[in-house]
């Protein structure tokens, strides 16, 4: 009976949003109009420095291109592996006037009901995505990894630098030791870049972490890129590291290195809090859309190693809604690995 | 291990030296580093505004600049904003910036006693010498970066914090008891906010504005300038309870020579910051006040401390800039940013072209040190630009406070706003002003309450971190039992001390 209701209740929000979505025309000048002079606040949900604060700084500045006459500043919102900023950005006034970015991971968080979190991912105000994130698998010098048959293969515990429990590096890192699998024990605890120094000085051994935020980490020498996943393709930085697809895994892990990956396509979003009046919100899909497009953008961001694979509005709803929506059994595994005390 | 940093030969290192130098001083390079220094000087005295900050805005003037010009013109900015945030904090207990906090403490009381303009010569001078002395020390390092920078773990920082949280036994003042309980009041504002290591949010009490933990600039704000606002309203007359600005042995030049007086106290304060700032996990903060609490353990005067001592000044003072130049080595030697500010600069190098990595230290070593040259340059000249203006400055502590307690209070709580951009906040402001007249009135430290702040969270995740990987033998690795043993000598030589004391003065009367 209760499915049943909710499955009406999906059914109708989905067919609601399908008539919104044939009836929105383009932005009116009025809702162009209320963005003169006044002030955006992008947050972004971690600290200065890192991948998402290197994204939310270059759309911010080509999203006030296209919001004429507005300022739009960055609002750093850091903690809780992006938990505080996510609830921030939902329980924030849906007046147009703020939007964020944050860890797509948080879609495991709230899969598992983590505490703390108070907004609901599917209710959003989604505006896009601005790429697919390409994740990586690195190995400090100083272990004997060489290759990711090494890592698979160790005896030995793998420690995983994690920012916080219920961050989405400690969740990935938790759900590919089963689904690779292979002996990583996620550490918590390392903000910011400290991860990288826990890999110089050898206490922990391995990262597993978006390539933008590692990449100044990677280009200094300092380690060996061993795996890349998240987006569907290799990227021609990492042409000669192995994706996860040409890993052999069981059907049970293959399932949920899918969810990590769809987790993963849906990188470097932006969102609102729920209820934006739709015709502000079509204001910024709209300069959001010419902001990620812009030619401009993508050659300052190929400077920054930021790239650029966006989709926009309602598809990313409805890609946020398929993640959510996990198989009964997939389900219970993550709760399961993943254990919030 | 480090040989691959230096290219192991003495005449690289001095061709890096002077290329740097013909590099920073090539225009328009220079031009632009002039151009940015006093922007950093202003980010710096405004309340809440800092260094991320004006980078975040300089940033996107730099696309198309050559990369010497852009580190120059970034920089520039980045290296002075400490020396302008002294200002507020010494003239109306308001940091300018983080690190700023640890400049209240001592200074305001300083600017009270009729000497803002010795607390001024001391802070710009103590500012200039700590940046030109954290650069000259940085490039000394280079050949044994590798192995200092990895000598600190988690178990270092636990101890590290633990060692400053000993502090608080000697900044107590007069009462050890109410010097503890203030401190212990830091340390449980400190867990307020999410607990990274459970997913669990602590003392929010359902706010969310809370789990974000309170901000230090928040609760200095509120516990020194309004107190000292509160203060000023009940007592009248003027910041500087003295009557002229011209007394003998309180101008500018009475601070400049103190910096010279305890040349010592600098030095060592120059050095930890630096080496703070090199190693990344304590942050700007922490340095600051780890050099104050390693001035209060080391001077002479232990009871001026609190009231208004320079050396107080010149340890904070110098400890933040020669943190910046520290910061920069492990941005460039292994792509891992020191501070956020570093992670911004991360981001803009990248943007110029400049890969970090080993190759900064071989191929690329005039890169490194036309860096440590504007270091220097941008340093001595912010201090030039201040100086002259500092006497004119000095004399605002002795206007009526019927005009200064409107300017102090919008200062104040400007930049508590700025900091954190929550109007919440400004609540928590207010409640700290309330706490920190109280804590005056009855005599209780302040200081060990911002220490304990600073400090619980550093201390509270490292040990969780240093558990996780060691188990309790994290505490006999070599450099963390050292640290131990300072700390125990800390805390267990005063009471020693005392008992010593008390047992001869008691022999005296029997």
């Amino acid at each position: 009976m209760k499915a049943q209701k909710l499955i009406g209740l999906a059914l109708a929000v989905l067919m609601i949003g399908a008539f919104a979505a044939t009836v929105q025309a383009a932005p009116t000048q009025e809702d162009l109009d209320f963005y003169k002079g006044k002030l955006v606040t992008y947050i972004v949900a971690t600290k200065p420095g890192g991948g998402y604060d290197a994204y939310g700084r270059l759309v911010g500045r080509y999203l006030q291109k296209y919001l004429p006459g507005s300022t739009v500043i960055i609002k750093n919102v850091p903690g809780a592996g992006h938990i505080i900023g996510a609830n921030e950005v939902y329980l924030s006034k849906p007046d147009g006037l703020i939007i964020g970015t944050f860890n797509t991971g948080l879609i495991y968080s709230q899969i598992v009901g983590q505490e703390g979190i108070k907004f609901d991912l599917t209710k959003y105000s989604w505006i896009g995505k601005a790429s697919s994130e390409t994740r990586v698998i690195l190995a400090g010098n100083k272990t004997t990894y060489q290759t990711i048959k090494d890592v698979l293969d160790s005896k030995d515990e793998i420690k995983v630098p994690a920012s916080g429990v219920g961050s989405q590096d400690f969740n990935e890192t938790s759900v590919l030791a089963i689904a690779l699998p292979a002996k990583f024990k996620p550490i918590p605890g390392y903000g910011g870049n400290e991860g990288e120094m826990a890999i110089l000085r050898g206490e922990c051994q391995v990262i597993i972490g978006s390539y933008t935020g590692l990449m100044g980490f990677i280009k200094s020498k300092e380690c060996r890129v061993l795996l890349q996943f998240g987006s569907e393709h290799k990227i021609p930085a990492l042409a000669n590291v192995p994706h996860i697809s040409e890993l052999s895994v069981s059907p049970r892990g293959k399932s949920l290195i899918n969810l990590v990956n769809n987790i993963d396509m849906i990188g470097r979003l932006t969102a609102a809090p729920p209820g934006v009046p739709a015709g502000r919100l079509e204001v910024l899909r709209d300069a959001y859309k010419k902001a990620v497009t812009d030619p401009e953008i993508l050659q300052e961001g190929a400077k920054l190693g930021l790239e650029f694979d966006p989709a926009y509005g309602d598809d990313v709803q409805k890609m946020i809604r398929e993640a959510i929506n996990q198989p009964e059994d997939n389900l219970k595994l993550l709760k399961e690995i993943i254990k919030i005390e | 291990m480090g040989k691959g940093i230096t290219g192991g030969h003495a005449m690289s290192l001095w061709d890096g030296i002077w290329g740097g130098l013909a590099a920073a001083t090539s225009w328009p390079a220079c031009a632009l580093m002039l151009l940015t220094i006093p922007i950093g000087l202003v980010i710096g005295i405004i309340p809440g505004m800092g260094g991320n900050m004006g980078l975040a805005l300089l940033i996107p003037f730099t696309f198309g600049m050559q990369p010497i010009a852009g580190f120059a013109f970034l920089l520039g900015m980045h290296a002075v904003v400490h020396t302008g945030g002294s200002i507020p904090a010494i003239l109306f207990d308001t940091p300018g910036t983080g690190p700023n906090a640890a400049t209240c403490i001592e200074g305001f009381p300083m600017a009270q006693k009729g000497e803002a303009g010795r607390a001024l010569g001391a802070a710009l001078t103590s500012s200039m010498l700590g940046g030109v002395l954290g650069a000259i020390f940085m490039a000394m390092i280079i050949p044994v970066l590798r192995p200092l920078v990895l000598a600190f773990g988690p178990p270092e920082f636990f101890m590290m914090a633990i060692m400053g949280l000993a502090f608080i036994s000697l900044m107590a003042g007069e009462s050890l008891l109410k010097g503890l309980m203030a401190g212990g009041m830091g340390l449980i504002i400190s867990f307020v906010g999410m607990d990274p290591q459970t997913g669990v949010v602590r003392f929010s009490y359902g706010m969310l504005g809370l789990m974000d933990g309170i901000n230090i600039v928040t609760v200095v704000v509120g516990l020194f300038a309004l107190a000292e606002v509160i203060d000023m309203g009940v007592k009248g007359g003027a910041i500087a309870h003295t009557e002229s600005a011209d007394v003998k042995g309180t101008g500018v030049m009475q601070g400049i020579k103190d910096c010279f007086t305890y040349w010592w106290l600098l030095l060592r304060c120059s050095i930890i910051g630096n080496i703070i700032g090199i190693i990344p996990g304590l942050g700007g903060d922490a340095a600051a006040f780890i050099c104050y609490g390693h001035a209060v353990q080391t001077t002479k005067q232990r009871d001026q401390f609190g009231k208004g001592c320079v050396e107080g000044v010149i340890a904070t003072d110098s400890a933040h800039n020669s943190k910046e130049g520290g910061a920069l080595i492990p941005t460039l030697a292994f792509g891992v940013p020191g501070s956020s500010g570093m992670a911004i600069l991360l981001g803009a190098f990248m943007i110029l072209g400049v890969s970090p990595g080993r190759e900064m230290f071989t191929k690329h070593l005039d890169l490194v040190f036309s860096m440590v040259w504007v270091l220097v340059f941008a340093n001595i000249i912010a201090v030039m630009l201040c100086l002259p203006f500092a006497g004119k400055m000095a004399k605002i502590t002795f206007i009526r406070t019927s005009v200064m307690i409107p300017f102090i209070l919008v200062c104040g709580i400007l930049g508590s706003y700025l900091t954190t951009s929550k109007i919440g906040d400004i609540l928590i402001t207010v409640i700290f002003g309330g706490v920190g007249y109280a804590m005056k009135k009855f005599d209780y430290a302040r200081g060990p309450l911002i220490l304990g702040i600073v400090l619980g969270r550093i201390a509270e995740n490292a040990l969780h971190v240093s558990l996780n990987l060691y188990g309790l033998m994290f505490l006999f690795r070599p450099i963390t039992l050292i640290l131990l043993i300072i700390t125990l000598a800390t805390v267990l030589f005063p009471v020693y001390k005392d008992r010593v004391k008390k047992r001869t003065a008691r022999g005296g009367i029997g």
